[in-house]
């Protein structure tokens, strides 16, 4: 059942079939919402986003990607939880233990990558908000220009420029280390 | 200045960063099961079995296509089925027993699925000349079962609900066994209707508008055979309605034996619940106009 046949049913009532679409979507949804700064609450977000995406099935656009339609959804329901919140959107993330887990003949490479890693995720943290999510949703989401501009609801050009601007930040605050 | 378009060392390190971040949600499954949950509560659309059930063609009229006869209640509707002794009304709850017809072997067969999942299935009677509209799902709502699938061919021969008889606009209220209320929007309406036993009111203005109120707590009093497009929600207050924008096959469930009785076409419909209360509203022509008088109900 791919994403069309499994929205058909479900505009048809099928929850079975949106079941299999949350579960398809669960994880990504999951990150973007954590991403973008949902925080502990990102479980709150996810549920409540799809929720919504199943109301406004409808309303979706049977031709265009579903995925970037929902990830919008929960990009919204981030935005408004933060600020029903009073607070900003931060990167909450924390760096896994990947490293590590590559390099266990090398624990002082290792050491040193994480720690790479470590001050970069740093200087994303310290990005201007906008700046910082075309960032997130272009190289932690792994999403196309296209996409994050229908995600965060940008015109595709602010997106460009957004994402130009983040990096050229980055470059001055890591910019040592790319030597 | 490089391009943000050309792979850069920054770009492969911010890729290889967001890989490795830490973001584990609960497990999927979980995640599912608490949405459909959550959409299971708060409407009550259900799966079906994947295959469309075999519909037995049953008291059905021939194709016409392209007729969408106009209800009449200017005539006064005078089927009267031995099922429908013209008596005050009953209450509902204790006369509306799930008694299950016997159904022919297969078809009964396939639905037994459905049957476990839900208290009030009826069969599935197609009011089609062919009688084998596909149905992909049923939705139930507001005590209206929503049969989707292919698009139905068009119901010819209208027939009214059984039992149905005029009354005094001013004594419905008396005779059903629920609240009747008006909508403000409209006014008073010109004429009025109870049918099946009290179970159904119904209220007729000028223009072909017509409201039913029936109890919308109980197995489904109507069907509606929906092709594309699919119905769309509306908000109601607290609530949601169910816009169906398409002429469709209108049907009635009889609560003696849950047999499908095709009325007749009906043209674009609002369906909502308030209360125990089940609502159809047709013939308000548009969308926003039948929110509008839905939600003027008094």
């Amino acid at each position: 059942m791919d994403d069309d046949d499994a929205i058909a049913r479900s505009l048809a009532g099928d929850l079975s079939a949106y079941e299999a679409l949350v579960t398809r979507y669960s994880a990504l949804a999951h990150r973007t919402a954590a991403m973008l700064g949902a925080g502990d609450e990102a479980d709150d977000v996810v549920q409540e986003a799809f929720v919504k995406a199943f109301r406004h099935l409808s309303s979706f656009r049977r031709d265009a990607p579903f995925r970037p339609w929902l990830l919008r959804i929960v990009a919204n329901e981030t935005h408004n939880l933060n600020r029903a919140r009073g607070r900003r959107s931060d990167l909450t993330v924390r760096l896994g233990a990947t490293a590590e887990a590559a390099a266990p003949d090398d624990p002082a490479g290792a050491a040193v990558a994480t720690d790479r890693r470590a001050r970069l995720l740093e200087a994303v943290r310290r990005l201007p908000e906008r700046e910082r999510q075309a960032v997130v949703c272009r190289y932690f989401l792994q999403l196309s220009e296209a996409e994050t501009a229908q995600v965060l609801d940008w015109p595709l050009g602010t997106v460009k420029s957004r994402t130009h601007r983040g990096l050229a930040r980055l470059r001055e605050e890591v910019g040592g280390e790319l030597a | 200045m490089s391009s943000p378009e050309s792979f850069d060392d920054l770009e492969a390190r911010l890729l290889d960063l967001g890989a490795s971040l830490d973001v584990t949600g609960p497990p999927p499954a979980d995640v599912a099961a608490a949405v459909r949950a959550r959409l299971a509560a708060e409407s009550t659309p259900k799966p079906v079995p994947e295959a469309a059930p075999e519909t037995a063609p049953e008291t059905v009229p021939e194709a016409a296509p392209e007729t969408a006869p106009e209800t009449a209640p200017e005539t006064a509707p005078e089927t009267a089925p031995e099922t429908a002794p013209e008596t005050v009304p009953e209450i509902v709850p204790g006369a509306a027993r799930e008694r299950r017809p016997a159904r022919r072997g297969g078809r009964r067969r396939r639905w037994t699925v459905v049957v476990a999942v839900v208290l009030a299935v009826v069969a599935v009677t197609a009011a089609t000349p062919q009688g084998r509209a596909a149905v992909a799902a049923i939705l139930r709502y507001a005590g209206i079962e929503l049969r989707l699938g292919e698009t139905p061919q068009p119901v010819v021969t209208p027939t009214t609900l059984p039992g149905e008889r005029h009354v005094e606009p001013s004594r419905l209220g008396s005779l059903v066994g629920f609240p009747v209320r008006t909508p403000a929007a409209l006014g008073p309406p010109a004429a009025a209707t109870v049918g099946d036993n009290g179970r159904v009111a119904s209220m007729f203005w000028p223009g072909g508008i017509r409201l039913d109120q029936f109890d919308g707590t109980m197995a489904p009093f109507f069907f509606k055979q929906l092709g594309p497009p699919h119905p769309q929600d509306v908000p109601l207050g607290t609530t949601t309605a169910w816009w169906i924008g398409g002429s469709h096959p209108l049907g009635y469930i009889e609560r003696e034996d849950g047999t499908s009785v095709p009325l007749r076409q009906a043209g674009p419909t609002l369906i909502w619940q308030s209360g125990a209360v089940g609502h159809r509203l047709e013939g308000a022509g548009t969308k926003e106009r039948a929110a509008e008088i839905a939600a003027s109900l008094r």
